[in-house]
């Protein structure tokens, strides 16, 4: 017992004393998962509004599988992001595998059915809300899109941090792909996995602490949103 | 029997939906001349298409014989056009908007300037006695209050016309003849051309310039009655002998409709 206090204490030293090493992983972290998610929006935003608003044989169909793509097994798609990008692989020419690159590349394929599904489901409940009055207004189904996402842009906002939610949490894609390279791809997550393993828990626990302050952070802001959102919507009821 | 312009004429309309249980008979044959400046009530049972021929007249349903124009247009045309706003049954406001928010969708959808957005929103509040609560939500307002505000939503680009699908109907009656008062004197002053859906007489004899009765299966215009009553209307015209005539025959329309069924 007398050890873990001393680790501890160690660790809040580390975070404290602004250690150079355990702040440069904070900032690769938060670099590679924001960079994910902004691609991730600008790809499942579009694509969400679409399936929310179209209507195409098949929609049912390709709505479910949106749906259950957002249950991705990060390992899984660190498996086919690395088939991807190896050297053998089809990407292999972009030289991407083991660079923070390779794993924006994997956590964004994890993020855009997250994003896009939020996004569908968000605007397809307000298209139902808005439809007649838009129509009476003579205002076309697609030409509608630009209304829906700008007045759900509260709940687009939680699925937006949803996704960095599920990035910024992640080890197994990114291990795989990015290769846990000291100073080139080491985030918080793959640095706490190696470093427990090595015994070193000071580091680990540092990481920990800070990872955990992200991520209660971003899902209290989630509840935070929502909670304000309801609360219109149940008073209007 | 002087009649202004036509603004709405409708000939030999035809609307048959297609339902799971066969085909249903919604609009047979109905005609009907509206002119610039009148107050236009709908009435008749669920079923006599009274809704599904506002619907018509706003392009948010294609009749299946017959025709229709607005302002010598097609209702699509006329809709592009901006000639009518369209009043739904429920006040439809948005719970994420303000009052302000929601009286703006309209103008922010046809481009309006900011300033001139704030300038029709202040207007229209001031149409429909709202002055003050702009800033507010919608669930701070009453349901009469809210109702008038989905009315100067109606009103913000200055719709020639206006068709109201039912807006009283979940209001309780005090609240109603308040707001049927109202309604009055904001058609005097604007001189718009308004087609109004109801199920209640007293309703439609106090406001309507014309009443057309309908009734179902299928969807007819039984009877259009001219209103003798004279445009001031106080609410207590509605115990004069005048106004008791006109909703007896309102009544008898109804009661002729029914008994076709039968």
């Amino acid at each position: 017992m007398q050890d873990f206090a001393q680790e501890f204490k160690s660790a809040a030293a580390l975070i404290l004393a602004g250690d150079p090493e355990l702040w440069a992983i904070v900032l690769l972290s938060l670099k590679v998962s924001l960079l994910a998610v902004l691609i991730a929006a600008l790809i499942g935003m579009p694509l969400g509004a679409a399936l929310g608003v179209g209507r195409f044989p098949g929609r049912r169909a390709v709505v479910i599988v949106l749906n259950a793509l957002m249950g991705l097994p990060p390992v899984v798609v660190g498996l086919l992001v690395y088939l991807m990008l190896s050297r053998s692989g089809p990407l292999g020419v972009l030289n991407l595998l083991y660079t923070p690159s390779a794993m924006i590349v994997a956590q964004v394929v994890l993020v855009t059915p997250i994003v896009a599904a939020l996004t569908r489901q968000t605007v397809e409940t307000l298209d139902a809300e808005y439809s007649e009055q838009l129509r009476s207004l003579g205002v076309s189904r697609l030409a509608s899109v630009p209304t829906l996402l700008w007045d759900s842009r509260l709940a687009l906002l939680t699925a937006l941090l949803a996704g960095f939610g599920r990035a910024i949490a992640e080890v197994g894609a990114v291990i795989m792909v990015g290769g846990n390279i000291n100073h080139v791809t080491r985030v918080m997550t793959t640095t706490i996995a190696l470093e427990t393993s090595k015994g070193n828990l000071a580091l680990a626990l540092a990481l920990g602490t800070i990872l955990i302050g992200i991520a209660v952070t971003v899902t209290g802001a989630v509840s935070l949103l929502g909670l304000n959102d309801d609360r219109g919507a149940l008073k209007h009821a | 029997m002087t009649r202004t312009s036509p603004v709405i004429e409708a000939e030999g309309l035809d609307l048959t939906f297609q339902t799971n249980d066969g085909p249903v008979h919604a609009l047979k044959d109905v005609s009907l001349t509206i002119g610039k400046g009148d107050f236009v009530s709908f009435i008749g049972p669920s079923g006599c298409g009274k809704t599904t021929f506002l619907r018509v007249m706003a392009a948010l349903e294609q009749p299946t014989g017959g025709s229709v124009t607005v302002n010598g247009m097609t209702p699509d045309e006329a809709r592009r056009s901006r000639a009518y706003g369209y009043v739904f049954q429920a006040a439809g406001l948005y719970p994420w908007r303000t009052i302000a928010g929601n009286i703006r969708l309209p103008l922010e959808i046809m481009g309006f300037s900011r300033k001139e957005q704030d300038r029709r929103v202040k207007d229209v509040l001031q149409l429909v006695d709202l002055e003050g609560f702009g800033g507010k939500y919608p669930w701070q307002l009453s349901g009469g209050m809210q109702q008038r505000a989905s009315i100067a939503r109606a009103l913000s680009f200055d719709a020639d016309i206006l068709l109201m699908d039912e807006p009283f109907g979940a209001l309780d009656e005090i609240v109603r003849d308040h707001l049927n008062e109202q309604l009055l004197a904001l058609w005097k002053r604007t001189g718009k051309t308004i087609a109004f859906v109801t199920h209640s007489i007293p309703e439609a004899v106090y406001l309507s310039t014309h009443i057309v009765v309908m009734s179902p299966r299928p969807g007819r215009i039984t009877d259009v009655i001219e209103s003798p009553l004279p445009q001031d209307r106080p609410l207590d015209i509605r115990d004069t002998a005048g106004f008791l005539e006109v909703a007896h025959r309102v009544r008898e329309g109804l009661r002729a409709g029914q008994s076709h069924d039968d």
